[in-house]
């Protein structure tokens, strides 16, 4: 890329706006939030006065806080994981050649293309407990022989929330593997096959290694995307029964907008953030080290 | 049979059962939206229904307000992404085209906004809409929209602007057109389908967005559709789920088929910019 000497602020104007929209959408409320979580807050959102870090030790102190984080563990965990041993063999099926694969890459992405809210909605219909057609499908199949209540009790309803939050990260995992299979050499399969190797160890050692870093960034990605998700446990139980399915965003959700308790809630979301912005330093020298190691290979190319 | 009648084969009973458990709720969302009220609960739950009621999608319009919601959301929708294009043609073809300090910086305070979501600034932006007197306007979703999807729209052009000779520009400035005039008019028509492309992404985040406009809106009236389909299940001892798997209907396949339509230039456009 060759300079061009302009008058250097031009560059810096083009950027200004939306910087600028930037700085106050998405960087004055986490000030906002510092400062309140410090303050004693009314229901009505009226500042009493600085007390400090009262409100986090009031949170550290809050059994229901421990039970949403670990929970939230949990979710962030299963849903991540479960997604990506479900993504790569899809991504590599899709990656290859077939009859109808056109179509089988539009129902794979479907879910991408509804809302989380009326997904969850689907479902929620969907597994009610006394009408739901789920009940009548397994029914029909005989595999169970009565309606079940899907999400009556906690660690069902939460077990099957973790399964729809698999089903709708697919679209996107799947997405990122396929643009990474499609940059892999082809000449390296090709000598291995000749020296007999066989799909698995193709697999083994030239896919997965190759693929390593578009894995690591469908990783980082997906935890923040899972740990920040509200849609599906909020429409889908909301976090009900008895707390029983609140993860720390949910539990966030009502501190402030149905108990008022603000400073708490402020606190709350300020932890959330701390841990949001170490997996976001992670992505973003992530993507930076790809790039430097693409402006190698170009180098090498200009060679 | 042929080798790739057997793989395809294969592959499609191993893709099978996610293809089933993606499809199994949109099917029971159209046997639900044209099934009669009084076999909504029969027992044992069946799939069969005795006639399709297609008045029922009539019905649920007028009594779900589902015209007033469909406004909010093509108001908010629109309105957001025209502004995030506007704001984001400059600063990407600023990216795409300028070397200036500050510009790794730039890239990377982008990448990080893009990964703040909105739930965790939730109560903040509340408390900022608040104080601007904005809470229970529309324009609070609009401001806000702008500003969090415009990582994705700055990134999607300025990959796609990357792909742009710049020799053409180069052209136009011997034939002796000033930088706007050649941006304008030399540029920008160029740009045309990779805008095109991401207006169409930004709005169908915004046209799905939930968490904001839960928490600005609150007069039923301004209800965006998923909220308004939302405040139709939650909290309600009868749910009229004929009427929100109708209104689901008509609030989703629109949305899905043109997704569908287009998914492959986001894909192309992640694989040229956010993730390579």
């Amino acid at each position: 890329m060759k300079s061009r000497t302009r008058i250097p602020t031009t560059p810096l104007l083009m950027i200004l706006p939306s910087f600028l929209l930037a700085m106050s959408i998405i960087g004055y409320p986490i000030l906002d939030l510092a400062w309140t979580s410090m303050q004693e807050v009314s229901r009505f959102g009226k500042m009493m006065g600085f007390v400090g870090l009262v409100n986090f030790s009031e949170v550290f102190r809050d059994p229901l806080f421990y039970s949403s984080l670990v929970r939230t563990v949990i979710w962030t965990v299963a849903v991540v994981g479960g997604t990506l041993i479900i993504s790569l063999p899809i991504a590599i099926m899709l990656n290859d050649d077939f009859y109808g694969r056109g179509l089988a890459r539009v129902i794979v992405m479907l879910p991408w293309a509804i809302s989380l809210t009326m997904t969850a909605v689907l479902w929620r219909w969907s597994l009610n407990g006394r009408a739901g057609l789920i009940n009548a499908t397994l029914m029909d199949f005989h595999i169970i022989s009565e309606p079940i209540e899907w999400l009556a009790t906690a660690p069902l309803a939460f077990t099957v929330e973790i399964l729809v939050g698999i089903l709708v990260s697919i679209p996107f995992t799947t997405t990122i593997f396929l643009g990474g299979l499609s940059s892999l050499p082809q000449d390296s399969y090709e000598a291995a096959v000749v020296d007999g190797a066989k799909p698995w160890e193709l697999f083994r050692y030239i896919t997965l290694p190759l693929m390593k870093p578009f894995i690591n960034i469908a990783i980082v990605l997906n935890v923040i995307y899972v740990f920040n998700s509200l849609p599906i446990i909020w429409v889908m139980t909301e976090g009900g029964p008895a707390n029983g399915t609140d993860i720390l965003v949910t539990y966030l959700y009502k501190l402030a907008f149905r108990f008022g308790q603000l400073g708490k809630a402020s606190a709350i979301s300020l932890i959330m953030f701390s841990v949001l912005f170490v997996f976001t330093i992670a992505y973003v020298l992530m993507v930076m080290r790809q790039e430097h190691d693409s402006a190698d290979e170009e180098v090498k190319h200009d060679a | 049979m042929t080798p790739k009648l057997k793989k395809s084969l294969l592959y499609w009973l191993l893709l099978s059962p996610l293809c089933v458990v993606i499809l199994l709720p949109f099917g029971i969302m159209f046997v639900t939206a044209l099934r009669p009220r009084d076999e909504l609960f029969v027992y044992p739950p069946t799939w069969t229904f005795s006639e399709f009621r297609w008045e029922n999608f009539a019905e649920m319009w007028v009594k779900t307000n589902f015209g007033g919601a469909l406004l909010n959301s093509l108001y908010v929708s629109l309105t957001s992404t025209i502004i995030a294009i506007a704001l984001s043609i400059p600063a990407a073809y600023a990216l795409s085209r300028y070397r200036f300090s500050g510009k790794g910086l730039y890239r990377n305070f982008l990448l990080m906004t893009q990964m703040m979501s909105p739930i965790v600034l939730v109560l903040g932006l509340f408390r900022l809409m608040v104080h601007l007197n904005l809470v229970n306007s529309l324009n609070s979703l609009v401001v806000t929209y702008v500003a969090f999807n415009m990582a994705f729209t700055i990134w999607m052009l300025q990959s796609y602007f990357n792909t742009i000779p710049r020799e053409l520009e180069e052209a136009s400035w011997i034939d002796g057109a000033t930088g706007f005039t050649s941006l304008v008019k030399i540029f920008l028509p160029l740009a045309i389908p990779a805008m095109v492309v991401t207006a169409i992404f930004t709005f169908i985040n915004s046209w799905n967005e939930f968490v904001l406009a839960l928490t600005l809106i609150r007069s039923q009236n301004d209800y965006t559709l998923p909220v308004q389909i939302f405040s139709q299940v939650a909290g309600r001892y009868q749910v009229e789920w004929h009427h929100v798997m109708a209104a689901t209907v008509l609030a989703t396949v629109p949305v899905a088929i043109v997704f569908s339509w287009l998914q492959r230039y986001l894909i192309r456009g992640m694989a040229l910019g956010a993730v390579k």
